[in-house]
């Protein structure tokens, strides 16, 4: 039946965009090669689906760069060297950027600006000026669950971090692994830190204020310690050999259905089903990380990257071209085809047809509550750059909470350095 | 016609040039910018206070020590174990030209491949090594994984591939000894371990001296290796100079990034300048 | 020789030939037997011989993304080309220089240039006046890089050698009329020739195994080296071992092949390079 209904919607998807194909299919065909510059980490699926179809409409192909490293683009847009179109963060990240120097504004172009989500299109503006479309769906930091375990445990949701640490305690008792950590790709031990934002935001809401002035520190200040704290409190109930578990391991852990929690992010669902399909993620669903106020639990969100075009480019007009089919809905269509989102489009009036369950019933609860808070990363450009080191340093027992808070203060003052604040 | 004309100037203009303009020139400016938070598009002169910042940052002082670690204990491994390799390829054995060929060969690899190999080797469940230990009745270890042997798993594959190099050196040094020195030790009646503690150990010691410092420097310098096997990590339990260096420059804190460069040299050659002229002092040299 | 010193003879080689082969050659029979394993046998990464011998990873791994290994290799190579070319010519002429003009200036550049021996690059300083000149992130620019480098070591190995070449042969060719220019290329540069091997051998693999300037000097993946582009398959064959190493064996092959042809001229360069240098 399942499958019925799968191949059913597949078809329904099919014809749908044979219609849209022949209904708005008037792009101007031009041939052009343009460069572009992903991260690392980007899941190509979608983005490869769109690709392909804009060679085909526009005669656009595009040359994809993988930058290796976060600084890479920073050198090369200094150098006055970055591809035709970067993908690069919104929000801080980009004011940190400088983006008046480097990147192209779209003030003058409605035909892309107008379809933006309003939300996105905040994040992707700096001083009035729009600079870039959404590559991919929004992202959530939050506690995956596999559901199947927590039916047959008979364990509720928890609403506080303590009901959480009981549920693993359980969990673990019953001879299951509590919570899956892989520690080898170290920039996913920071989620428990990242993903606990909401919380601090509501327990103090002047925080990261203070925090950018230089006043609030993660080890004093009562509110953003929890979230380090936590990090002690899970260490009994992470798997052996979380170490050396890379996130491929962790992956194929995760769906042999003997670990209850993954602290990460919504997309990770994204790989999940690419490797195991709908009998995985329909057996997994998502709660917040949760905070001491069982009242209040939120979910914290990162926007996703953004594509911009390079000021500098010699084919502005193709990548203008290319921008605006990007987020049409010919384009969104082939995306979602290729990949099942695991979150919101961002586009405007474009509504996703097939999503994961516990995106549409779980993470879409908090939206439609309003709990829901941008990523500190969103707000204030002061994020130091060694984090993971500091996450992950607990994780392998080489810091004390209060210690890595203490040197993750240290490594933001570098930051705030940089970026010209007065911290002392 | 006179010396200065028979070997012009030109002789050396080329690679004077090449070598000021991409070494010279950029190790003086690098001493400015060091004073600076610096962008490559602007940058705003800070004085001292990128150095005051990385001694009071605990993390970056780690990595100053751990470099000190690191090129230290692989420098007096390669000293010690290189010339026990040395001594007995070049004592009367069969295949002696089979196996200098065999110790030589890592020295070809690239580190990154190597290290790739010895982090497979070292795979805390499922490696090689920790079968050997667990066979051995040892416990098993982390290796790369754990902040307590992250640095030391690094330490012991930096030494096995630098092996290759001291033991050639120290192949030659030892067959530059003039045999009749033994001879008479052997006329002499001289044990074994006499004729190495008085003859061959003083006679290497050019060898030796050759190997301390390259390796020491080589040490100092490391870069390729701990990127490839740990990234510093865990934590930042085995980060060394270079890598800080590089995490800088990864972050855009190019002026930071320029402080750590100059703290590295100016290490270097505190270390390595003093220590050259007091070996080179102690050297017997062969009459 | 007596029967017992023969005994201990036979005793050393065994115990050499046994510790030398489980320290030196496990790791390299352990890449290869990796790169020829399944999947899941090499994930499970055994010391063992496969069950199947999977030759055909070596085929996926090259013509992954579309021949990327290739492509490196092809980077690497003319890299490593240039720059050794440009340091023998430099070289030769520089040390040739400082051995035989033997005064003040000769030796003050003879210091200036060891400098080079012990102290790191500054990087962030050069990337910034590569850029100005328009050299970073281009092929000549990482050349250049990798001979500035290298002169130090070349030109110390250069001089040293120059030493062993007898003055009067440059005297009897000045009295018969041959200009300095053409003494040295006629002359000297072809009695450099021993010296030349080694330099070239020595550069070559310091060139071809470079890593961390490259991925400074050089970033982004159009004109990525090997060495760049091994390391970015650590994550992008992760599960899959067989495929990573197939790529190490296809990177340490070339050095390999040079060490199978050139191991007796390889071993006598390096002891001369290492102590006279």
């Amino acid at each position: 039946m399942k499958k019925l209904v799968s191949l059913l919607l597949a078809l329904a998807l099919c014809l749908s965009l044979a219609s849209f194909a022949s209904a708005e299919g008037e792009w101007e065909y031009k041939e052009a090669t343009i460069s572009m510059m992903v991260g690392n980490d980007q899941v190509m699926t979608g983005i490869d689906a769109v690709l392909a179809l804009a060679k085909e409409k526009l005669g656009i192909t595009v040359e994809i760069e993988n930058r290796v490293d976060e600084s890479v683009l920073k050198t090369r847009l200094a150098a006055g060297e970055a591809t035709d179109i970067v993908s690069y963060n919104c929000g801080a990240l980009l004011v940190a950027q400088n983006p008046a120097a480097y990147f192209l504004s779209l003030n003058d172009h409605p035909e892309i600006t107008d379809r933006l989500d309003d939300g996105f299109e905040q994040s992707v503006t700096v001083n009035g000026v729009t600079y870039g479309v959404p590559i991919d769906c929004s992202n959530a930091g939050c506690i995956l669950y596999w559901k199947p375990l927590y039916e047959e445990l008979g364990l509720e949701i928890p609403k506080t971090w303590d009901e959480f640490l009981a549920n693993c305690e359980v969990i673990k008792n019953a001879g299951y692994n509590a919570i899956l950590s892989a520690d080898a790709k170290t920039s996913s031990t920071q989620l428990i830190f990242l993903g606990d934002f909401y919380n601090v935001m509501a327990e103090d809401p002047t925080f990261v204020t203070e925090f950018e002035a230089g006043r609030a520190k993660y080890a004093t200040n009562p509110a953003a310690f929890k979230s380090w704290q936590k990090y002690e409190t899970v260490l009994p109930y992470l798997q052996d050999g979380h170490e050396a578990c890379g996130l491929e391991d962790g992956l194929e852990l995760f769906a042999s259905g003997n670990s209850a929690h993954w602290i990460y992010f919504s997309s990770i669902l994204g790989n999940l089903y690419d490797l195991y399909g709908s009998e995985v993620t329909d057996n997994v669903g998502i709660f917040a990380i949760p905070g001491d106020d069982p009242e209040n639990t939120g979910i914290t969100v990162w926007q996703p990257e953004a594509f911009y075009i390079n000021k500098n480019s010699e084919k502005i007009d193709d990548c203008l071209r290319f921008l605006e089919f990007y987020i049409s809905d010919e384009a969104l269509d082939a995306y979602t085809e290729a990949v099942v989102p695991h979150g919101a489009m961002l586009v405007k009036g474009y509504t996703i047809m097939n999503t994961y369950p516990a995106v549409a019933n779980d993470l879409q609860a908090y939206f439609d509550a309003g709990r829901t808070c941008s990523a500190q990363e969103f707000i204030s450009a002061v994020k130091g750059a060694n984090c993971r080191s500091f996450t992950g340093g607990i994780l392998s027992g080489l810091y004390s909470a209060a210690e890595a808070a203490a040197l993750y203060d240290e490594d933001c003052k570098l930051q705030a350095v940089q970026l010209g604040l007065d911290w002392e | 016609m006179s010396k200065a004309q028979k070997y012009s100037v030109w002789y050396i203009l080329p690679a004077l040039t090449v070598f000021t303009v991409l070494f010279i020139v950029p190790m003086i400016i690098s001493v400015f910018f060091s004073m600076t938070v610096w962008s490559f598009a602007d940058f705003r002169f800070v004085g001292l206070q990128n150095y005051k910042m990385f001694f009071e940052d605990s993390q970056l002082l780690q990595g100053l020590g751990n470099t000190l670690i690191y090129a230290f204990s692989t420098s007096m491994s390669k000293v010690v174990l290189a010339l026990l390799i040395s001594i007995f390829l070049t004592s009367n054995i069969r295949l002696r030209g089979a196996l200098r060929s065999v110790v030589f060969f890592p020295h070809l690899v690239s580190n990154v491949a190597i290290g790739i190999t010895f982090c497979a080797l070292m795979h805390p469940t499922k490696g090689v090594f920790n079968a050997v230990l667990t066979s051995f009745g040892l416990k098993a270890s982390k290796f790369v994984y754990s902040p307590n042997t992250s640095l030391v798993s690094v330490i012991v594959t930096d030494v096995w591939k630098g092996l290759s190099v001291s033991t050639v050196i120290y192949i030659a040094g030892l067959q530059a000894i003039d045999r009749t020195y033994y001879e008479a030790a052997e006329i002499d009646g001289a044990s074994r371990l006499q004729t190495f503690w008085n003859i061959t150990l003083p006679l290497v010691r050019p060898a030796m001296n050759t190997v301390i410092i390259l390796s020491l420097i080589g040490g100092l310098k490391s870069f390729d290796l701990i990127k490839t096997m740990t990234d510093g990590g865990p934590g930042n339990s085995s980060t060394v100079l270079a890598l800080t260096v590089y995490r800088q420059f990864a972050n855009g804190y190019y002026g930071m990034s320029t402080t750590g460069n100059i703290i590295m040299l100016v290490m270097i050659s505190l270390i390595s300048y003093p220590l050259q002229k007091f070996l080179l002092s102690r050297e017997v040299s062969q009459l | 020789m007596t029967k017992r010193k023969r005994t201990y003879t036979m005793l050393g080689t065994l115990i050499g030939a046994v510790a030398a082969a489980l320290v030196f050659v496990v790791p390299f029979l352990f890449m290869f037997l990796e790169s020829v394993k399944d999947k899941k046998e090499s994930n499970m990464l055994k010391f063992s011989l496969p069950t199947q011998w999977h030759f055909e990873n070596y085929g996926q791994v090259i013509k992954n993304n579309n021949y990327q290994l290739l492509r490196a290799f092809k980077n690497s190579a003319i890299i490593t080309v240039g720059a050794v070319l440009l340091l023998v010519v430099i070289c030769s002429m520089a040390g040739y220089f400082i051995q035989r003009r033997g005064d003040r200036l000769s030796r003050a550049a003879s210091n200036y240039i060891t400098i080079g021996l012990m102290v790191p690059p500054s990087i962030m300083p050069t990337i910034w006046i590569m850029q100005g000149l328009h050299l970073y992130k281009t092929m000549p620019g990482m050349i250049l890089i990798e001979t500035a480098l290298t002169i130090p070591f070349t030109t110390m190995l250069y001089r040293s050698f120059v030493a062993t070449i007898p003055i009067e042969l440059e005297e009897a060719a000045m009295v018969d009329g041959c200009s300095s220019p053409r003494i040295f290329t006629s002359i000297i540069f072809r009695l450099l020739q021993p010296v030349t091997v080694t330099a070239v051998i020595l550069n070559s693999v310091t060139v071809f195994n470079d890593f961390m300037n490259p991925l400074y000097f050089l970033p982004g993946t159009k004109n990525a080296t090997i060495q760049l582009t091994l390391y970015s398959y650590i994550s992008l064959f992760k599960t899959e071992y067989n495929l990573l190493f197939a790529n190490v064996i296809l990177v340490v092959l070339p050095m390999l092949i040079l060490f199978l042809f050139l191991n007796e001229k390889i071993v006598a360069g390096m002891t001369s390079g290492a102590v006279k240098g």
